[in-house]
């Protein structure tokens, strides 16, 4: 059978301010995976996914989402960014940074209205938030934050999801939380790429995995490729995980 | 040149040197707005040890300043540390308030006050001559000579006794605390002698202007150097040098000394900025391209370096699949054909030796982000040589 | 003249209703504008920018020889745009910090402009050109074309805003997502960053350079104070910058030799005073007082497990114990007893205490989540 790819990555480079961060990758991930892209700090693993989604732009290569440009596939892909990445002191409530998962779709200058409040709230109420809608974002714990963040994603309703460090410094509810949609996404045949440091946690979480650190060093199914030589290929020194299969 | 000419280019030359040296310490310590707080805020301070003792030359002005000053920072560190507003705009809530009060005390008390707006933007150095101090009736120099040439010897001394200290604290906090420096004595002592030179200087230079010469020369130093005495030495040239040949252009524009010497340190820090050797605009700019190419020359070895099969060296994959632009791909190509990197036979681009000793040696060079392996590169790549 | 005088001539007097209308437009403007600028870390910016179009104002003076005010502000807002591409630049291109950059433009650009006024002050057949109220703005020189200018300018921003007020929340508060979602933000950016400057500019006569950027500032950060909503809070900022401007213009015009700038600003800064202490979610003083209250309710809950632990014990919950007890346990004070007593978790009879039922279900509560906690 045939694979079909939801994202292709064609010798991407990616330099900041003229120093490499990322050189010529290539990757293809199968439609359908719950993606882990794991490497050490400063391996490039956000930078990755940012110029897959075009936030950074590359000085080479290409990237395609089911075959074409990132820019007609838009639609199909949502982002969930690392939770520091933006001031939660921010005046707004949870509800009303969910709803912004549907400008998208809005385009220019449309006002959501009821169908974008539904979708919304659904979203919320999946990752278990639906209480907090009203709270201000700054008054949500790490956890709950991190989940809006999700829920936002949700309500974008794509096939394809990228998300930057989900897991960084959440309460273990949250955890179990942001897992069990995971893998519903999954189940739902959606593709989901995470950016993932926890190594310990790779082999229950996910079922294909990344090795990068700079260049790419290993992609393909979590039972085939995660073991200590990728590791160590990836982080430099010798290293051993007690993987529990 | 009159006496008084040269008195007054004198005052300007010290009030510069005297702002410098704090500023240096400002700007590399990323407090430079700080000094902009401090020398609006000084003003409700003069104003009221004005009311106090009716005399501008009082040292208890400055004193009052000095503690405004000093305030304000207190103020804008309690403001931020409320997380009520962002950190920026706790200094631009807390000066403009200070700066408003001092105006509107002055305004109100116009008939009693010899401080007029135009003081206060500009200072009066054209006046200062007139103004001696007169020990027991001998005159020994104009008033705010004595003052700014005792607020630098303060100044000097300090930085000499505690040059190590402000150093270290400067560039590395944590060591600082971990060799008993407290950061926060540092801290305030410099807010301190910034609070003091600004209100030594308000006399001569006026409020606003005050800010231009301690961020400026230090500006303009950091575009030349990173060492922290060079960059000292740097600031008080360009000020001294600025104080001197402002004067004169003020002399011939009949125009505000002070407006003067501001604009010649902006000239000075605009062809620093466009001309410096390393960091200027046109050296940055020039690098910056010669880098790209290196990225963009290195990108295509690697490629090649990464494929074996044909149709990805094919020489139109290159718009293809790298996406790039046939010209940009073209002089890519060139060049690497120029250094003899790689040979094309029947439009397949293919390594030569040399051509992936060099890749090779570039992928150490990335993977471990190891400068001194780029060292050894350079001599083989003309492009490296800076 | 006093106060009430002044709002009688309001409504009777033409060049004063002028000037109010003016700084009412002006103060609304700057709140709703200047929101935008404190919730993108931009406030100094806008200082940055004001002082760096003093010089623009000098030389269109200088090569048009008009005092119409138009032709000023135009020169006001090429030098204060370039003043601020600068800061960009240095930033961009060099290892100059942020602070760095804004604190020597302004300041040089001021400076330079300065040499330019006095210059022109002295100039023989150009004395009083009036150049001097941009300074410290002189509420007093607006005319009703300024006014219906500033209308019309704050109309169209207005507008703007509410057509792409969806595109603005989101670039403020995350930009790259924006950018995945396929909005231009280069094109919301420049948008809004023209509208400061534009309001900047606008604010430049009455206001004057020195303080303009607190007009921006201070109505904005006195209405975070009191919502957790954007559009409440750039309805506010407009509300407190409209009524600074006036109040502070009629300050201003009843008293002499007051110029207008400095008034409104004192007066904005009073209603940001006002705003950091006494707003009810966020204020210093319901702060401290939610604070003093977690600490004696911690203190009481200390206390309670205290007896808790010794309760449980015991068969019988009500068991009584001596008083003498708790001297040991450190924080318990006869206040703490006394106010236990009045929650009637617990019974004091003359030496010896015993829990109550509801004490006992309370402490258990607490005790259980103690555990969780951990």
């Amino acid at each position: 059978m045939e694979i079909k790819y939801a994202v292709t990555v064609d010798d991407l480079t990616v330099a900041y301010n003229y120093k490499p961060v990322l050189w010529d990758i290539d990757l293809a991930i199968p439609e359908g995976v719950l993606m882990a892209i794991v490497g050490p700090n400063g391996a490039g693993k956000s930078t990755l996914i940012k110029s897959i989604l075009g936030i950074i732009n590359p000085i080479a290569g290409s990237v395609s989402i089911y075959g074409k440009s990132y820019d007609k596939q838009r639609k199909l892909v949502a982002y969930v960014p690392q939770k520091g990445s933006v001031d939660w002191d921010f005046p707004t409530t949870a509800l009303d940074v969910v709803k912004m998962g549907t400008y998208g779709s809005l385009g220019w200058v449309k006002r959501p209205g009821k169908a974008q409040k539904k979708a919304a709230l659904e979203a919320l109420e999946k990752v278990g938030m639906l209480a907090f809608k009203n709270r201000q974002i700054s008054q949500l714990s790490g956890g709950q934050q991190q989940r809006v963040f999700l829920a936002r994603a949700l309500a974008q309703n794509a096939s394809i999801y990228f998300m930057d460090e989900p897991f960084q410094g959440v309460d273990a509810t949250t955890e179990i939380t942001i897992i069990n949609i995971l893998k519903e996404l999954r189940k739902a045949g959606k593709t989901v790429v995470v950016v993932h440091h926890d190594l310990q946690t790779v082999p229950e979480y996910f079922d294909w995995v990344t090795f990068l650190n700079v260049k790419k060093i290993a992609t393909g199914p979590v039972k085939e490729i995660f073991n200590d030589d990728n590791l160590t290929k990836t982080y430099g020194i010798n290293y051993k995980v007690s993987v529990q299969q | 040149m009159s006496s008084a000419q040269i008195e007054i280019q004198l005052i300007a030359s010290l009030v510069a040197i005297a702002c410098a040296i704090p500023g240096v310490f400002l700007v590399l310590r990323k407090m430079a707005l700080i000094s902009d707080a401090i020398s609006h805020s000084i003003l409700p301070g003069l104003v009221i040890g004005f009311f106090i003792t009716h005399d501008l030359n009082s040292p208890l002005l400055i004193l009052m300043g000095a503690l405004s000053g000093i305030l304000t920072v207190v103020l804008v560190e309690y403001i931020q540390k409320t997380k009520l507003v962002k950190e920026d705009t706790a200094i631009g809530l807390v000066f403009p308030a200070m700066f408003s009060i001092g105006v509107l005390l002055i305004a109100k008390n116009a008939n009693d006050v010899h401080l007029d707006v135009d003081a206060v933007l500009l200072g009066e150095l054209a006046f200062a001559p007139f103004d001696r101090l007169i020990v027991n009736g001998i005159d020994i120099g104009p008033k705010s000579l004595w003052i700014i040439g005792t607020i630098l010897l303060i100044t000097l001394s300090l930085l000499v006794a505690f040059f190590k200290e402000l150093k270290v604290s400067t560039f590395d906090a944590g060591l600082a605390t971990s060799l008993g420096f407290s950061p926060i004595v540092i801290h305030y002592g410099l807010m301190s002698i910034a609070s003091v030179t600004t209100v030594g200087a308000f006399d001569a230079v006026g409020a606003i202007l005050v800010v231009a010469l301690m961020i400026a020369p230090a500006a303009t130093a950091y575009l030349l150097t990173n060492d922290l005495k060079i960059m000292l030495v740097f600031s008080v040239i360009f000020g001294v040098f600025s104080a001197i040949s402002g004067y004169w252009l003020a002399h011939w524009l009949d125009a505000s000394i002070s407006g003067s010497m501001i604009t010649m340190l902006g000239f000075v820090f605009f062809l620093v900025y466009l001309f410096a050797p390393n960091r200027g605009f046109i050296s940055v700019l020039y690098r910056n391209k010669q880098q790209q190419k290196e990225v963009q020359l290195l990108t295509f070895l690697l490629h090649l370096n990464n494929h074996t099969e044909e149709n990805e060296r094919h020489i139109n994959h290159l718009n293809e699949h790298i996406n790039w632009h046939k010209i940009k791909a073209q002089s890519i190509v060139d060049l690497a054909e120029k250094n003899n990197m790689i040979v094309i036979n029947n439009q397949i681009i293919a390594l030569t030796p040399k051509g992936k000793i060099f890749t090779e040696k570039a992928i150490d060079y990335i993977i471990t982000n190891d400068d001194s392996k780029i060292e050894s590169m350079k001599k083989d790549f003309f492009l490296f040589r800076g | 003249m006093d106060l009430q005088e002044y709002f009688n001539l309001v409504f009777t007097d033409y060049t004063l209703r002028t000037i109010t209308i003016g700084t009412a437009i002006l103060g609304a403007i700057c709140g709703m504008l200047g929101s935008f600028a404190v919730l993108r870390k931009q406030s100094l910016l806008g200082d940055a920018i004001s002082h760096a179009s003093l010089p623009g104002i000098a030389i269109a003076f200088l090569i048009t020889g008009t005092k119409d005010t138009n032709v000023l502000l135009l020169g006001a807002l090429i030098s204060g745009l370039i003043g601020a591409f600068w800061i960009r630049g240095i930033v961009k291109n060099t290892h100059l910090k942020t602070d760095t950059a804004l604190g020597l433009i302004l300041s040089v650009f001021f400076g330079f402009g300065m040499l330019l006024l006095t210059f022109i002050q002295k100039m023989p057949n150009a004395n009083q050109s009036g150049l001097d109220k941009f300074l410290f703005g002189q509420a007093a020189t607006l005319l009703i074309k300024d006014v219906w200018f500033m209308a019309i300018v704050t109309s169209i921003c207005l507008a703007v805003l509410l057509l792409f007020w969806k595109e603005f929340k989101l670039l403020l508060f995350d930009a790259d997502y924006a950018k995945t979602l396929g909005f231009n933000i280069k094109f919301i950016d420049a948008l809004i960053t023209s509208f400061i400057v534009l309001a900047i500019v606008l604010g430049l006569q009455t206001v004057g350079v020195v303080l303009m950027s607190a007009m921006l500032l201070a109505p904005a950060a006195a209405a975070r104070q009191w919502t957790n909503s954007l559009s409440t809070m750039v309805v506010l900022a407009a509300i407190f910058g409209l009524l600074a401007g006036v109040v502070g213009t009629g300050i201003s015009a009843s008293q002499s030799n007051l110029s207008t700038g400095p008034v409104i600003v004192l007066v904005a800064a009073i209603f940001v005073m006002f705003s950091f202490i006494f707003s009810p979610s966020r204020g210093l003083l319901f702060r401290q007082i939610r604070f003093l209250k977690n600490r004696r309710d911690l203190k009481l809950h200390k206390t309670l497990s205290f007896m808790f632990d010794l309760v449980k014990t015991h068969e019988n919950k009500s068991h009584p114990h001596a008083v003498q007890i708790l001297n040991n346990f450190q924080g318990y004070t006869r206040g703490t007893l006394k106010k236990l007593e009045e929650e009637e978790y617990i019974k004091v009879q003359g030496k010896m205490w015993s829990m109550t039922e509801k004490g006992y279900q309370f402490s258990s509560n607490l005790y259980n989540q103690n555990i969780e906690n951990e």
